[in-house]
């Protein structure tokens, strides 16, 4: 089992598993629970994003993990140890929090906001002061920032301020509460990546609560989705999710085009791509053509010398004795082998282009990408049959 | 209804001022048309001296038992919510009685004198201070109190690190309007026999010699600007994030 694994590496770099008890959570003089007997594993270092319409107890069931919400039935442990064991502001400290607000101190500055929890948990003043220089570099601010007041930061600096006091005191779970929903799309999306990058750094256990399914997608290592009432709907992967949502619920929250959002979560490198047929300048014609012969891209790709691509050649290129310096059209988009597929489909579209040619890491050729294969892949036999299945299976 | 004993508090205010200026030669008095007289105001500046520093005294301790007062009901307030109705309706109903009624009320309690002036002028500023600080804490964002929460601090660090300097420039607010209507109410306590620039303003004479009246009435104004500045520079160093150019 893998989270006997990820328990024992996150114990290593200071993330603890967060295990859901048949939490409950029951309003007083409301006759349906917020959050209805949660069962769910978080295992050490992973990303776990909470996803849901509004009203389904997402933010509720996270804000019960540092009891901002008490609890009141069932249990959360945190490691092995519950969280009703210590006090809660004991608790809330070793618990990194974010909110969509930011909430900032407006009274004190940048480097006394990161200083907060190590401040109440008594560490020394130069302790605190370089923990936040440390902190402003990790999350890409500009270390002058640490003497400057939030009203004179961005609503994207003070976002990544947040993080950085969350994450001050080292803590083993972090919580976010829709982090960069307040925040416009281009920024959200540079924080997101930020996010994703400092992660694979840290690799803490962290509770993501989102409304937005792409960006639940994108962030989460597993996806809890929720329905009304406090109950999880499915508990999966975001691959799982995709291909295989437990009911009509996920289905329809995840939206008819789940197999374009399958795209964003390969990578070039996952599908088979197409081999080229290449053409040096200088070598004969003939030796070309009859390599295009067996070819699944009917044109020809020029190299270098050392296998980088140059360009395409059309049959005029290939009217003379020899492969001319000059191909006759220009290269087009050049993918990486590690591009999101989205995004390779993308540049695809953007360049009127039907193949694109893969590069590794050196910039030589890898093979070639084409509409077609996008378009085979997301109408695969299995992708096909699933979504008959879909429809047509029976609930039961 | 007559009450004697009021009656004779009566007396005992007005005694000790309504005859104080007698019988001293008053050049300006032979030119009753004459507003302001120079002439006496340079020879007689030095009689407003104690009356200044009376005056002074009775506004800073009225206010900063005021402040006491009403701090200490706010913060309760601000724990107990159900406390806050009946305290506005308190600190309002204070704010109500005329002055000169309420020297009287309390007379036979505290008897003539600063003590008297200083309760009745304090109770005047609960109001104002009470409400500011009320104001000053429910203008805290919620979201900084439940970041502070979130990240473990307890109820009185978020009161004190947190509520508390966020609300100063409210509660500063208060303190100057209390401060400023102080120097006004103050120049009354007079007639309970405390002093200050009412010596000067409500003595005889002086509807037909207002030279006296307006030496004081400047003062007053004077007062209450230099005091006035003072809270204002302290709200400014206080709060230094107030004055940072935002991004």
């Amino acid at each position: 089992m893998p989270s006997e694994e990820a328990t024992e590496r996150g114990s290593s770099s200071g993330a603890s598993a967060v295990r859901y008890a048949g939490a409950t959570k029951r309003y007083p003089g409301s006759a349906k629970p917020a959050v209805d007997e949660l069962t769910l594993e978080v295992p050490a270092g992973e990303i776990c994003v909470l996803v849901g319409p509004s009203g389904c107890g997402k933010t509720t069931a996270m804000r019960m993990v540092n009891r901002m919400v008490e609890p009141s039935g069932g249990d959360i442990l945190i490691g092995e140890r519950s969280v009703r064991e210590r006090s809660p502001a004991q608790l809330r400290r070793e618990i990194g929090y974010v909110i969509q607000q930011i909430g900032l101190f407006p009274h004190r500055t940048i480097a006394q906001n990161i200083g907060a929890v190590p401040q109440l948990l008594g560490w020394k003043k130069e302790r605190t002061a370089a923990r936040a220089t440390e902190l402003l570099a990790l999350v890409g601010l500009d270390p002058d920032l640490a003497e400057r007041y939030p009203a004179q930061l961005s609503g994207g600096q003070q976002q990544r301020v947040g993080v950085a006091r969350a994450l001050a005191a080292d803590p083993l779970v972090m919580l976010m509460d829709e982090p960069f929903g307040a925040i416009d799309p281009i920024n959200r999306e540079r924080l997101q990546n930020e996010f994703l990058r400092l992660q694979a750094e840290i690799g803490k256990t962290v509770l993501f609560v989102t409304h937005d399914i792409d960006e639940a997608i994108k962030m989460g290592d597993r996806i809890a989705i929720m329905r009304e009432g406090g109950k999880v709907a499915q508990y999966a992967t975001p691959a799982e999710l995709l291909m295989d949502p437990a009911d009509e619920f996920v289905e329809d929250f995840v939206g008819a085009d789940r197999a374009l959002k399958r795209l964003a979560l390969m990578r070039v490198a996952d599908i088979d791509l197409w081999e080229a047929p290449l053409a040096h300048v200088g070598q004969a014609t003939a030796e070309v053509r009859a390599k295009l012969a067996g070819a699944e891209v009917p044109y020809p790709l020029l190299v270098d010398s050392d296998r980088r691509p140059l360009g395409w050649l059309s049959e005029r290129d290939l009217a003379g004795e020899q492969v001319p310096a000059r191909p006759d059209s220009p290269l087009g988009p050049l993918l990486d082998r590690d591009d999101v597929m989205r995004d390779a489909l993308a540049d695809m579209l953007q360049g009127g282009a039907q193949y694109a040619a893969v590069a590794d890491r050196q910039g030589r050729i890898h093979g070639v990408l084409s509409v077609e294969i996008i378009s085979e892949f997301l109408v695969s036999p299995k992708a096909k049959t699933e979504e008959r299945a879909a429809t047509e299976r029976p609930r039961d | 209804m007559t009450n004697p004993s009021l009656i004779a508090a009566a007396g005992e205010v007005g005694k000790g001022f309504f005859h104080e200026r007698t019988s001293e030669s008053l050049p300006c008095q032979a030119k009753p048309d004459e507003v302001f007289c120079f002439d006496w105001a340079r020879h007689h500046i030095d009689r407003f001296g104690t009356p200044t520093l009376q005056h002074i005294e009775l506004v800073v301790f009225s206010v900063l038992l005021g402040f006491i007062v009403a701090f200490a009901l706010a913060l309760l307030a601000h724990r107990r919510g159900w406390l806050r109705p009946p305290l506005l309706a308190v600190t309002g109903v204070l704010y109500t009685i005329p002055s000169l009624a309420f020297f009287f009320l309390l007379l036979p309690i505290t008897g003539l004198g600063r003590d008297t002036a200083i309760i009745v002028l304090a109770a005047y500023t609960l109001q104002i201070i009470y409400r500011n600080t009320m104001l000053g804490l429910a203008n805290v964002p919620d979201s900084v109190k439940d970041a502070a929460r979130g990240m473990g601090l307890t109820e009185r660090q978020l009161l004190w690190r947190v509520e508390l300097p966020l609300a100063t420039p409210e509660i500063i607010a208060g303190l100057r309007i209390a401060t400023v209507s102080t120097v006004a109410i103050a120049t009354l306590a007079v007639f309970i026999g405390a002093g200050g620039l009412g010596t000067q303003i409500y003595g005889s004479g002086n509807l037909t010699f207002p030279t006296s009246v307006i030496i004081a009435g400047g003062i007053g104004i004077l007062l209450a600007f230099a005091l006035d500045g003072v809270l204002l520079l302290a709200q400014r160093l206080t709060t230094p994030w107030r004055r940072v150019r935002p991004a």
